[in-house]
């Protein structure tokens, strides 16, 4: 039997669905059509705690087109929370507009439905709310004294110990205790959140941005209290989620509720501004480190301590302390997580929740440690490698973290460039910097089903497969299609690749780096129930192509479902990625205004289905790892307790001229202890500790320690040489 | 947006004469900025008279050897024009530093002169603002003031003036020319065209109802050889500066004959320092001068609880600018 092995697994071919993209033909969850669709706009709170009293909506009741406002005082009934504080969920109910009660600034306090969207925006301004206010607790430095300790964060153990940090601390030959804060940051996906509503009769179907088609269904069941069997959630295509898609949000249940009060189909589409207080965002951090270490860079104590907030609706932290649990031998630890209430919105799931900012706190420490020794940094996190995860004992999958961070070293020409002292180098009026750092991120496995439909017409075959997952932008499509070709032996031409609706089997959605390695492996499953029941049909026992089992079988349609699931096997092993960075930046001596010049990642990531893909996720990670360093904030303002910054002409993603040259490496590996195909999730590991790296090399540039993220010209200015 | 009537009309008299009927009224250029605002609620005009066809579009050289450009014309075709590349090379340094490609190719000249400020209180409809709502107080003067003011700010309105194109025209001398009604006409300097805040910040600049940018006046080229526009921002492009500064130099030997000098995001106006440059000429381009220089721009600064970085990043921007103005040849 050939193989055609040009589009299979490992292939670095071009997305399937590219060209619809360009072309404007991939349909977005926003642009389907529908005749006498109605738009709705949502009206959000100018207070950040207290009680409407009043709403006045006769001036946007009179506008021309204005079908219906609805508020607290008119909405529907939905289900209420049981308990108002408790940890959001990826399927938990989404309810709105149920009492007067505001809690922070922006939240949807109503909705205008009209004809048009230019309608429901007008009237939106023209309605008045009077408030009774209360004081509100937006200060994280006012408030810091009402911190509690949360019972989990983000499903993991709130604090970890083990040994005597003290005593750790104490016996070291290097010590290091330092404050990192991370800012407020928001996800920001391309495509703004939407939903559009379509009743008939008691049943509803929602056109609806979300990365998990299925959690979106429970959502939107729970909410309306209705069955699931009432619902379907359509969603071809997603214009970037970064967490921020996981759980269906109020906007959401507003679209919903709206279509069903005015009978028509109705489209709500979250504005960017309101993409600020809507759909989440990473909470500010507060990170204690402390590290030390023997004269020969052997750990002796880590410890990391988080103070973070939430809101005073659901109870939401980051695991900041989950790469400092696992990354590095170290006989004494202790990793803690506590919390605040603020009136801010709830924060909630970001690109690597916990790992994007514990990095820079962990790998900024580590390096300053490595200054403390006077040590290579790379050398430093090569001595405290370790192959069993310290936090629970168990092996290692697979672990390639040295082997990343010399190949790195050795792509980045590190042993020759490196210099500890700063201002080692200067070209012109910029001081030339090095720094690199050392991640890893969770490599979790779902269970995952997906169903073929075989064609056979003639001596053609085609293969169409169906499962609820989503294309995030991460390519999805396109390596599903490389599992299905690989698997039946077919021609990518032949396949087509259905995705984001309900109806289809079920899978975990795309969220926590697990999406490829679960959708491929419940695909490969389908394929291969596909296999060895038209065997059985065909009544042969030998390996044949689709079309001879087809011919020999009599058949000319036939399907199979299939499902992939972790194994009791995997729960023995820590499963991880894992990766290294390497950078040069230049810094203005005057005015502090950083270029980052060179970025190498290599990562080690099982097996890589599609290096052209998985290189577009690690560039867009190291891409948001570079605003997480230089530029992104979101700013509280102190006095009105708002987001002030709310728009992208204050909140700054960075631009091309900000990236530099970025070579991206990934090693060999297909870690079939993870899962049956060896893979990894890259998603996350991307933008893990690329932070780290910068602001290290910031430092190796300046001698100026920014331990406050984002590293602006302001703060540089701020900031004293300490070395 | 709310509603709003749009006029269209043929020539400038018919539009000044629009203007002149109604106080809500608004010239529309490139609508790179006011129609931003007017989605956002913040700007509520009843009438808007749409300028960016009337035939201003030219660029020519005037009696004096100088160069008037035309208020209609766009900010890509004025930067890259070849008289103001050759001649004004500040003013295309500047101009090519704002903003993207595609905001340029829309924007007017007219229309960049009266851009509004980017103070965070004033997009927020619900905040106060006098400068958006007169009378409402300053959001920023005791709020987030990070990129706030330091000269010539008032208890009413702390904002600063956004655009780059002003900071080089103000280091340049240059003049604006406005049409009335009735077919007159005048010239306001550069440094009189946009006011400070005082008690009216409502107010940005001194023209008058009715009164139309028909052009702008450079004069005969001082600075084509030694010049410099350095933009301190957040990230690399598409940013509004934290702090900028316009820098033209006319060197003999190495002695300054004559310097123009402004900065940007200082102030609720382009921050022209005159006293700096009756202070450089005839003076050494060195850096010692040039660090006397910056001392003295900044003498009275004035910063509030979060922008006191601006007076030490707008020194070392100044110097910069200056070592790299006097260094171009």
């Amino acid at each position: 039997m050939e193989t055609k092995k040009t589009s299979g697994i490992g292939s670095p071919i071009s997305r399937l669905e590219g060209k619809l993209k360009v072309m404007g033909k991939a349909k977005y969850s926003s642009e389907f059509a529908f005749e006498n669709l109605a738009f709705a706009q949502g009206i959000q709170s100018t207070i950040a705690s207290g009680t409407i009293t009043a709403i006045d909506t006769s001036e946007a009741q009179k506008q021309e087109g204005v079908l219906k406002i609805i508020t607290y005082e008119n909405a529907m009934k939905l289900k209420g929370y049981d308990n108002r504080f408790e940890p959001p969920s990826t399927h938990g109910i989404s309810p709105s507009l149920q009492t007067p009660e505001v809690h922070f600034y922006g939240e949807y306090i109503g909705v205008v439905v009209a004809e048009t969207f230019e309608q429901a925006r007008y009237a939106a301004n023209l309605i008045k709310v009077t408030y009774a206010e209360d004081d509100h607790k937006t200060n994280f430095e006012e408030q810091l004294d009402s911190v509690y300790k949360p019972d989990k964060v983000n499903g993991s153990p709130t604090d970890t110990s083990r040994g005597d940090l003290e005593k750790g601390m104490n016996e070291a030959a290097a010590r290091i205790d330092v404050t990192y804060n991370t800012p407020i940051e928001h996800h920001h996906p391309m495509e703004l959140h939407n939903v559009i509503a379509v009743w008939e009769g008691d049943t509803v179907t929602a056109y609806a941005s979300t990365q998990m088609v299925e959690n979106a269904v429970i959502t939107i069941a729970e909410t309306f209290q209705i069955p699931k069997e009432h619902v379907r959630v359509i969603t071809p295509y997603v214009g970037g989620g970064f967490g921020s898609k996981l759980q269906l949000r109020e906007h959401a249940t507003l679209g919903i509720m709206a279509a069903k009060m005015v009978g028509r189909p109705v489209q709500f589409t979250v504005t960017r501004h309101e993409m600020f207080t809507a759909i989440g965002f990473r909470q500010h951090n507060r990170q204690r480190m402390r590290l030390g270490a023997d004269q020969a860079g052997n750990l002796t104590a880590v410890g990391h301590e988080t103070t973070s907030h939430t809101s005073f609706t659901e109870e939401f932290q980051e695991t900041t302390g989950a790469m400092t649990r696992m990354l590095y031998q170290s006989p004494n630890s202790l990793v803690t997580h506590r919390l605040m209430k603020l009136n801010l919105p709830s924060p909630r799931w970001m690109r690597a929740p916990g790992e994007a900012p514990g990095s820079f706190a962990l790998e900024s420490a580590m390096d300053e440690l490595a200054h403390e020794l006077k040590m290579d940094p790379a050398a430093l996190r090569i001595k405290n490698d370790t192959q069993t995860d310290p936090s629970n004992n168990k092996p290692f999958s697979s672990r390639q973290l040295v082997e990343c961070i010399r190949i790195g070293a050795q792509k980045f020409d590190w042993k020759n460039k490196w210099n500890p002292k700063p201002g080692h180098t200067v070209k012109d009026n910029w001081m030339v910097g090095y720094g690199m750092s050392a991640s890893s991120r969770a490599a979790p496995y779902m269970k995952s089903s997906a169903e073929v439909l075989l064609k056979k017409d003639g001596s053609k075959i085609t293969a169409t497969l169906q499962t609820d997952a989503t294309d995030i932008g991460t390519g999805t499509y396109t390596v599903l299609g490389q599992t299905v070709a690989e698997t039946l032996n077919l021609d990518i031409e032949n396949i087509r690749i259905e995705l984001g609706d309900s109806k289809f089997p079920k899978t975990p959605g795309s969220g926590g780096s697990w999406g490829a390695a679960s959708f491929c492996n419940g695909a490969k499953a389908a394929c291969i129930n596909a296999i060895n029941t038209l065997k059985t049909r065909a009544n042969v026992t030998e390996d044949l192509s689709i079309a001879q089992l087809m011919r020999k079988a009599n058949l000319t349609e036939h399907q199979a479902k299939g499902t992939a699931a972790p194994t009791e096997e995997f729960d023995n092993y820590s499963v991880y990625s894992f990766g290294a960075n390497f950078c040069e930046v230049w810094v203005d001596k005057d005015t502090g205004m950083v270029r980052l010049q060179h970025f190498v990642n290599v990562g080690s990531a099982g097996k890589i289905l599609n290096p052209k893909t998985a290189y577009g996720q690690i560039i867009g990670g190291i891409t948001w790892g570079v605003g997480q360093a230089l530029t992104e904030y979101t700013e509280v303002e102190p006095n009105h307790g708002n987001f002030i910054t709310r728009s992208f002409a204050d909140y700054h993603v960075p631009v091309n001229l900000d990236l530099g040259k970025i070579d991206v490496i990934f090693l060999p590996e297909a870690d079939y202890i993870a899962n049956p195909m060896g893979i990894k999730g890259i998603g996350e590991l991307g933008i893990t500790s690329i932070a780290a790296a910068i602001a290290n090399a910031v430092f190796n540039a300046t001698g100026k320690r920014v331990r406050d993220l984002p590293i602006t010209p302001q703060k540089i200015i701020n900031t004293p040489v300490t070395a | 947006m709310r509603p709003f009537l749009f006029h269209s009309p043929s020539n400038a008299a018919e539009a000044i004469q629009k203007h002149t009927k109604d106080q809500n009224t608004h010239y529309l250029g490139g609508g790179t900025n006011l129609i931003d605002l007017m989605k956002e609620d913040v700007a509520r005009p009843d009438h808007l008279i749409e300028v960016a066809d009337l035939p201003f579009k030219q660029i020519t050289k005037t009696a004096n050897g100088g160069l008037m450009l035309g208020a209609t014309l766009s900010n890509t075709e004025t930067a890259n024009h070849t008289q103001v590349r050759k001649n004004y090379p500040l003013l295309t340094m500047a101009m090519l530093s704002a903003a993207t490609e595609q905001i340029r190719n829309m924007a007017t000249n007219g229309g960049n002169l009266l851009q509004r400020t980017r103070c965070p209180y004033y997009f927020e409809t619900a905040m106060p603002c006098n400068k958006r709502e007169p009378g409402s107080g300053c959001g920023a003067l005791n709020g987030a003031n990070s990129k706030s003011a330091i000269f010539g700010w008032s208890a009413s309105c702390v904002a600063t003036h956004p655009s780059d194109m002003c900071v080089a025209l103000a280091a340049l001398n240059a003049k604006v020319h406005v049409e009335q009604a009735a077919g007159s006409s005048r010239v306001i300097s550069f440094t009189d065209f946009h006011r400070l805040p005082g008690d009216q910040p409502e107010k940005d600049t001194t023209l008058k109802i009715g009164e139309l940018i028909t052009g702008i006046e450079l004069p005969k080229s001082e600075f084509p050889d030694h010049y410099y526009y350095y933009k301190v921002r957040e990230r690399s492009s598409y940013a509004f500066a934290l702090v900028s500064a316009a820098v033209g130099l006319q060197l003999n030997g190495n002695t300054i004959n004559k310097a123009g000098l402004a900065l940007g995001k200082v102030a609720h106006k382009p921050w022209k320092l005159e006293k700096v440059e009756d202070f450089l000429a005839g003076k050494e381009a060195t850096l010692e001068n040039f660090e006397a220089a910056a001392d003295l721009a900044f003498e009275n600064a004035q910063p509030l609880s979060k922008n006191e970085y601006k007076i030490e990043l707008g020194k070392k921007t100044l110097v910069q600018a200056l070592v790299r103005a006097a260094a171009r040849s």
